[in-house]
């Protein structure tokens, strides 16, 4: 406490603009991505008001506008650098026992591009923006005409190194800056999911660089990479996005796991069911995620045999990530479960949703299903069931988690139940209509539709709006809530990780001594403990 | 299109065959669906915090446990994929002998070169019973070659020819389908849509002779 009292007044340029500490380029991470949040949220509001009616209500050109830069921001924007900018950067130096990350101008450095290449993608819109999908497949997105697509190309790759400058910085202070005693089997399974998903960045960025390089290239330079009357082939720039985008959509969901496995013990008041099933299963999927990219292009113009070992590998991939459900709902088991609002974001909203999606990924993972279903609004749903129903739920578990944390103060509780609420039915009624719709035969990316799936459409819509809702009531409680708030202690939840010993918000450089750590974090709290434990709150 | 929220009308036995193999498949996960979720809501309501259950127990794992859920989810999943792997060589390989017609996608409509050297935009005909091969590619950028009532798409390339066949149940004779453009390729990919009219083998060859004629007069 000592410390935030006499901390220094600072300029806002020098506290905030200059800074190199990690908490509060983490923080700066975290509002940046809420704000694309809300411009990507828009983007999918103005696609699914565009669905209302089967003729379409906006014109294909912007539609394709919308969505492409729905996608952008929601996968380049927000969801990466809210895990991996935000949360890693905020806890994984607190929560491994360092006073900051290994290279802490480089960790500026790594936000700042970030926020150059939100920038660009903003400033995309006023030049044509960018109309090929977030995926860009050429020779389409050669033909793309105006700038906005080389703005994307531009704002693809400096977010790629700000994306890598991240990851270097969690595995140098993950491998190097642990407090001593912080051995492989005491670390918190956040900062478990953050090393793998680090190392994930780090070899399959470098790809993306490579598709987007050669479609600028070939756009202006005159290389034909792509042109096949010159002998280009289109389907290396397929092979090379997806060899980053299949581990990217790990990427997304890793750290996410992280969080679910902090916040799950923590509110059951029960170690963590598996730790080390938790954390190799981690490590699995890093691994298997470099192997299935080419369950992507099933029909894409590969032999439909060489599509085998990709189903099966995509199969396997599954398996991990089962074992780590179940070692949720162990750790549930017997438990004395407190029902709080990151407890329903992560419990019911996460693992209740995000099973599903699981599922629809079994189903378009074996080749003879994905004949039918790809590129169909099936596909559109198991993405969001991933993505919505496990990424963004995981986030607002974690953003709840650790609020207290971040501003010593507690979210308003009812209008944290309202925001999870809304989340949680508008998910499920903005998403699953897409599966029906899919498995007919609608096909995605498509302005206007035949009339017979309007019906589900508008349901779907219905949905969304009531995402966007839910959306601005939990914003509107954070916001409110971290000038307001009830005040708390230094643990409100009586857990165990080492960020929870410091107090709210941490100090400058998070401990005053740097801490010997004896155990690992998931041992509950006697009840004897929990009595001191609120005595100090 | 038959139906607006569930698999549409099957054309031919492969149909029959993936939607099989979908079925198999949606039983076994919803299996686990219910399984889940019912675990997690008796948990979430049985083992909630009351005054008396202020701690849970102190367990920290079962090696088991963790066997059984690996290894059961593993077996099926790769049962799973191994019995997808016959489908995949059934649709892969051409029968002898087909009737090919040539698939040519453009921005943004389907052209079909019929063996007698007719060519057609968005009408495509087939006759039933018979095995029909589509030779697919594409004269601009990628489109996608979909028929769902056959459960098949491939993406048409420039450049790369792609294949499927199919053989449509003579049962659906007289019927009229839609084949949607399924990879995004602009503006008109909403509206790129061709329609396929199942015919009898007799009529298909009157009138793949017939509209040639037609078209030789006009030009
Ligand atoms: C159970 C594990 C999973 C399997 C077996 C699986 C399988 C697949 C397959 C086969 C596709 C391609 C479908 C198609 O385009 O025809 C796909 C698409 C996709 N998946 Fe998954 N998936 C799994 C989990 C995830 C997770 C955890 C995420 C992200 C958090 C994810 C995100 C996506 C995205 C974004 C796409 C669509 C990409 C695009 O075309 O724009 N998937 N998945
Ligand atoms: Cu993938
Ligand atoms: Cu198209």
């Amino acid at each position: 406490m000592e410390a935030v009292l006499h901390a220094p007044r600072r300029s806002f340029v020098r506290e905030w603009v200059l800074t190199v500490d990690h908490k509060k380029i983490g923080i700066m991470y975290g509002v940046t991505a809420l704000f694309f949040f809300l411009i990507g949220g828009l983007f999918a509001l103005l696609v699914r008001t565009d669905l209302l009616s089967y003729r379409g209500v906006f014109d294909a050109q912007s539609y394709n506008e919308f969505f492409t830069m729905h996608a952008t921001v929601m996968v380049f924007l927000v969801i990466i650098p809210m895990l991996m900018g935000a949360f890693a950067n905020y806890l994984v130096p607190l929560q491994v026992g360092a006073r900051d990350m290994a290279f802490p101008r480089m960790n500026a450095l790594s936000y700042w591009l970030y926020f150059v290449g939100g920038i660009i993608i903003l400033l995309s819109m006023l030049y044509g923006m960018p109309d090929s999908g977030w995926t860009s497949y050429p020779p389409y997105s050669l033909t793309s005409q105006g700038p906005g697509m080389d703005f994307w190309v531009m704002a693809i790759h400096i977010v790629g190194l700000s994306s890598i400058l991240g990851a270097i910085n969690i595995i140098v202070t993950v491998h190097r800056m642990r407090a001593p005693g912080m051995t492989w089997n005491r670390l918190p399974l956040f900062v478990w999911s953050t090393l793998v998903t680090a190392y994930m960045q780090l070899f399959a960025t470098p790809a993306l660089a490579g598709a987007v390089t050669t479609l600028l290239l070939d756009r202006h330079f005159g290389t034909a990479f792509y042109d096949t009357s010159a002998g280009g082939d289109p389907m290396m720039y397929q092979h090379l996005f997806w060899f980053y985008s299949h581990p990217a959509v790990y990427i997304m969901i890793v750290p996410a796991f992280g969080i679910i496995s902090e916040v799950i013990p923590v509110f059951a008041r029960k170690p963590i069911f598996g730790y080390h099933a938790i954390a190799y299963s981690s490590v699995a999927i890093g691994f298997l995620g470099f192997f299935v990219w080419a369950h992507h292009m099933f029909v894409a113009g590969m032999q439909m045999s060489a599509g085998i070992p990709f189903m099966i590998s995509s199969l396997v991939i599954a398996v991990p990530t089962s074992v780590k459900i179940f070692n949720w709902l162990a750790t549930m088991w017997r438990g004395a479960v407190e029902y709080t609002v990151p407890m329903m974001f992560a419990s019911l909203g996460f693992i209740g949703s995000f099973i599903i999606g699981g599922f629809s990924g079994v189903i378009v993972a074996a080749v003879p299903l994905d004949m039918h279903l790809h590129d169909t609004y099936f596909v559109v749903a198991h993405i969001h069931y991933v993505l919505f129903g496990g990424a963004v739920m995981c986030i607002m578990a974690g953003i709840h988690f650790w609020f207290p944390k971040l501003t010593g103060r507690m979210y308003n509780e009812k209008l944290g139940y309202l925001g999870f609420w809304l989340y949680f039915i508008g998910t499920q009624v903005t998403f699953f209509p897409m599966h029906l719709v899919g498995l007919a035969g609608m096909p995605r990316r498509i302005a206007s539709y035949a009339p017979i799936f309007q019906t589900w459409n508008q349901v779907a819509t219905i949905g969304s709006y009531i995402l966007g809702l839910g959306t601005l009531v939990i914003l509107y409680n954070l916001m409110v809530s971290a000038k307001y708030g009830r005040k708390v202690g230094h643990n409100p939840w009586h857990a165990r990780t080492l960020e929870w010993t410091v107090s709210s918000p941490p100090p400058e450089h998070n401990f005053e001594e740097i801490p010997v750590v004896t155990e690992n974090p998931y041992r509950p709290y006697t009840p004897e403990e929990l009595t001191a434990s609120r005595e100090s709150a | 299109m038959t139906s607006s929220s569930w698999l549409p009308a099957q054309l031919t036995s492969m149909a029959h065959n993936v939607d099989l193999l979908f079925y198999i498949m949606l039983g076994i996960i919803t299996f686990f669906f219910v399984v889940v979720e019912v675990l997690l809501i008796t948990f979430l309501i049985r083992y909630r915090r009351t005054k008396r259950n202020q701690v849970g127990v102190n367990v920290h794992g079962n090696n088991v446990l963790e066997t059984v859920w690996t290894l059961i989810p593993a077996l099926i999943l790769v049962f799973m994929g191994a019995y997808s792997v016959k489908y995949v060589y059934e649709a892969q390989n051409p029968p002898a002998k087909p009737l090919v017609i040539e698939v040519i996608g453009h921005e943004w409509f389907w052209e079909f070169k019929y063996p007698n050297g007719l060519d057609t935009h968005n009408d495509l005909r087939i006759p039933a019973g018979q095995n029909v091969l589509f030779d697919i590619h594409s004269a601009d950028v990628i489109h996608g070659f979909y028929i769902p009532e056959a459960r098949i798409q491939q993406d048409a390339l420039p450049g790369r020819m792609t294949q499927f066949w199919v053989n449509v149940d003579t049962k659906d004779i007289g019927k009229q389908f839609q084949v949607p453009c399924d990879q995004f390729c602009g503006t008109g990919h909403p509206i790129m849509v061709g329609k396929l009219t199942v015919m009898s083998a007799d009529d298909f060859n009157s009138w793949m002779q017939t509209e040639l004629q037609k078209q030789q007069t006009k030009s």
